[in-house]
């Protein structure tokens, strides 16, 4: 049997999309899968020239999901051009910054689980494609469709009152922010007059865990070994506790084991990896230097977090992070789909985190900007949602961006995403030459559990547009699906 | 001061793209001609969550620009939901929001659409001179008509 390669590309390019290439061997079994991220944006050298102050605003449009998090890891880069570490930021700054990081990361992980997520958990891997969709849930089940909407409706709400818009404000200013908080935005998010108020978002929180380990326990057998491979773990953690921390910490890496492969400072980042390039992606391949390019890799996001902290500093969600260890005897998880259960932990320790920062008198504080020794060299490194997100900028003496390098959440997830796509496909194709929709769906899903953002290819609420082609190593057609 | 009360405009696009900016330069129309701003909202795409938003009112009226010709370079007709469901969170077409609206919250604002044809598409923020007219007449019509929308 000659070599085949089995390509699913989608049809349209809505803002780039991913596209999968499954190669079989001669054997009919599969020998490898690519995911190829064919979208080409060129932040990197489009924001030279431009001064520093100018970056927070600008790089936040690489993103409409989650443009906070790009806003705040450039933010945490200029302060130190200005000369003021994260450490000597004001405690208003700091609250608020974290406040406004906080409701990003709340508002991204309903919408993921609620929008993205639960028509594959609620319908099923062999439900039509045209069912797997929010409007289907909204049909089928009222109440989760409504709590989903209000709660990510909470988190856009914290960022317009701190950032001025929903999508793409601005908060961050170099040293610091340039708004407090008044009595009556906090009140806007306690008093529960005008929106569910933050003890129902809580609330909320835990009643969509109980579904998640409800649903675990129905389908343990699925959600377990679904694209389950070993894996290193790339998280920030607490400087001193090595509890879950999402603004500003250490660099912890694990492997599949739990053994510790780095602990460093963030700013660090440059010494202790390498990024890597294929000729069949523009999407780079980050990896530890000291592990090689093969073993070296990492995956973030909340799986990954939840794997490399020691614990988790807010009590409801510390209580379900012991759960959660608890299904792997304390080891690191390497169950992709337990990606969705440890992304809505963090769901909960974000909106006990926002509680305790509205209860906080000094968010309404006036101390907001501080000032230093300016600095030819800035690296800001933050949790976003789908993971670990660096930015490093250098500045001439007119204070123009001369250099800037980033390395994005899905950037870090590259090798696991094509490593889920590889098992999922090995488990599937092999000795098999048509291609079914649940295939493509299991497929689809594999990609969905890290929530990438290629930038808009999985942020669907709908069937992903595919086409998929058998071809044999001599490019001719042996079976094609489209959908 | 006009009140807009349970009636919500959005204009839907990206000023800084063009003629794409037609739906939130209606926007600014009904400002600055005395309407009052509580009800007028610009956005880049709609969201799931405007279902939310639209049960609140009685009408909603969805502002954006078109690149298809249309006569008179602008039309204005009413829209009922559907099941439609489109690829991308980027996409979510005005129906959909209805629809999401009636399944989730049981309310069925009256809805129209009103769509004016623009022609370029490029990185900045201004409108072409046709664009432009049909913005006016648009709004010169959409004035005339307000009351039996």
């Amino acid at each position: 049997m000659k070599p085949k390669k089995i390509t699913i590309d989608p049809v349209t390019r809505v803002e780039g999309h991913g596209k999968v290439t499954i190669k079989l061997n001669d054997k009919g079994k599969v020998e490898n899968a690519y995911l190829h991220v064919v979208e080409f944006r060129g932040f990197e050298k489009f924001i030279q020239g431009h001064p520093y102050w100018e970056v927070p605003i600008i790089v936040q449009r690489l993103c409409g999901i989650c443009p906070v998090s790009h806003h705040l890891a450039a933010a945490k880069a200029i302060d130190q051009l200005v000369g003021v570490d994260p450490e000597d930021l004001t405690s208003t700054a700091t609250k608020l910054r974290k406040l406004l990081h906080y409701g990003q990361v709340f508002q991204s992980h309903a919408l993921h689980f609620f929008y993205l997520a639960s028509p594959d958990l609620l319908f099923g891997i062999d439900a039509p494609a045209e069912k797997r969709n929010i409007v289907a849930v909204a049909s089928e089940n009222k109440e989760l469709a409504k709590k989903g909407i209000l709660m990510r409706k909470f988190g856009q709400e914290i960022i317009n009152a701190l950032a001025g818009k929903k999508i793409h404000g601005s908060l961050a200013v170099p040293g610091g922010v340039h708004k407090t908080f008044t009595n009556e935005e906090r009140n806007y998010f306690l008093d529960g007059k005008q929106i569910p108020n933050i003890d129902t978002m809580i609330s909320w929180a835990k009643e969509v865990i109980d579904f998640m380990k409800s649903y675990h326990i129905e389908n343990n057998d699925w959600v377990d070994n679904f694209a389950s491979y070993p894996s290193n773990h790339l998280g920030l953690v607490d400087r001193n506790t090595g509890a879950l921390e999402l603004y500003d910490g250490r660099l912890r890496s694990i492997d599949f084991e739990g053994n510790e492969l780095l602990n460093i400072e963030d700013i660090d980042y440059r010494n202790n990896f390498k990024e890597a390039v294929e000729p069949w992606s523009y999407m780079k391949f980050p990896y530890m230097t000291k592990y090689g390019r093969e073993k070296g890799w990492n995956r973030v996001g909340p799986l990954a977090r939840l794997n490399t902290c020691s614990h988790i500093n807010t009590p409801f969600a510390e209580k379900e992070r012991q759960i959660f260890k608890a299904q792997t005897n304390n080891k690191p998880n390497n169950m992709t789909m337990h990606t969705h259960w440890a992304r809505l932990i963090e769901l909960l320790h974000c909106a006990e985190n926002i509680k305790e920062l509205l209860l906080d008198e000094e968010i309404m504080g006036t101390d907001l900007v501080r000032k230093g020794t300016p600095r030819k060299k800035g690296i800001g490194v933050i949790e976003a949602p789908r993971g670990t997100l660096i930015h490093e900028y250098h500045i001439d003496d007119k204070g123009l961006i001369t250099k800037c390098n980033l390395i994005v959440s899905t950037t870090h997830n590259n090798e696991a995403l094509n490593k889920g796509v590889r098992t999922v496909a090995q488990s599937l194709l092999n000795d098999k030459l048509e291609i079914t929709e649940p295939m493509l769906n299991q497929i689809e899903m594999a990609i969905r559990a890290y929530d990438p953002c290629l930038s808009c290819a999985t942020h669907a609420l709908g069937e992903m547009p595919l086409i998929v082609q058998l071809e044999d190593n001599q490019g001719n057609l042996i079976h094609e699906k489209t959908r | 001061m006009k009140k807009l009360d349970n009636t919500l405009i959005i204009g839907i696009g990206n000023n800084t793209r063009q003629d794409d900016g037609l739906g939130w330069s209606f926007i600014d129309l009904l400002e600055n001609n005395g309407f009052n701003t509580e009800h007028l909202l610009c956005k880049y795409q709609l969201m799931v969550e405007d279902a939310e938003l639209i049960s609140n009112y009685k009408n909603v009226i969805f502002v954006d620009a078109c690149k298809s010709e249309l006569n008179n370079g602008f039309s204005i007709e009413p829209i009922l939901a559907s099941e439609q469901v489109t690829f991308s969170t980027h996409e979510v077409p005005p129906n959909q929001i209805l629809h999401l609206c009636e399944s989730v919250y049981n309310k069925k604002p009256k809805a129209t659409l009103i769509k004016i044809q623009g022609y370029n598409w490029d990185f900045e923020i201004c409108l072409s001179k046709q664009a432009t007219k049909n913005l006016k007449k648009t709004f010169s019509l959409f004035k005339n008509k307000w009351d039996v929308i």
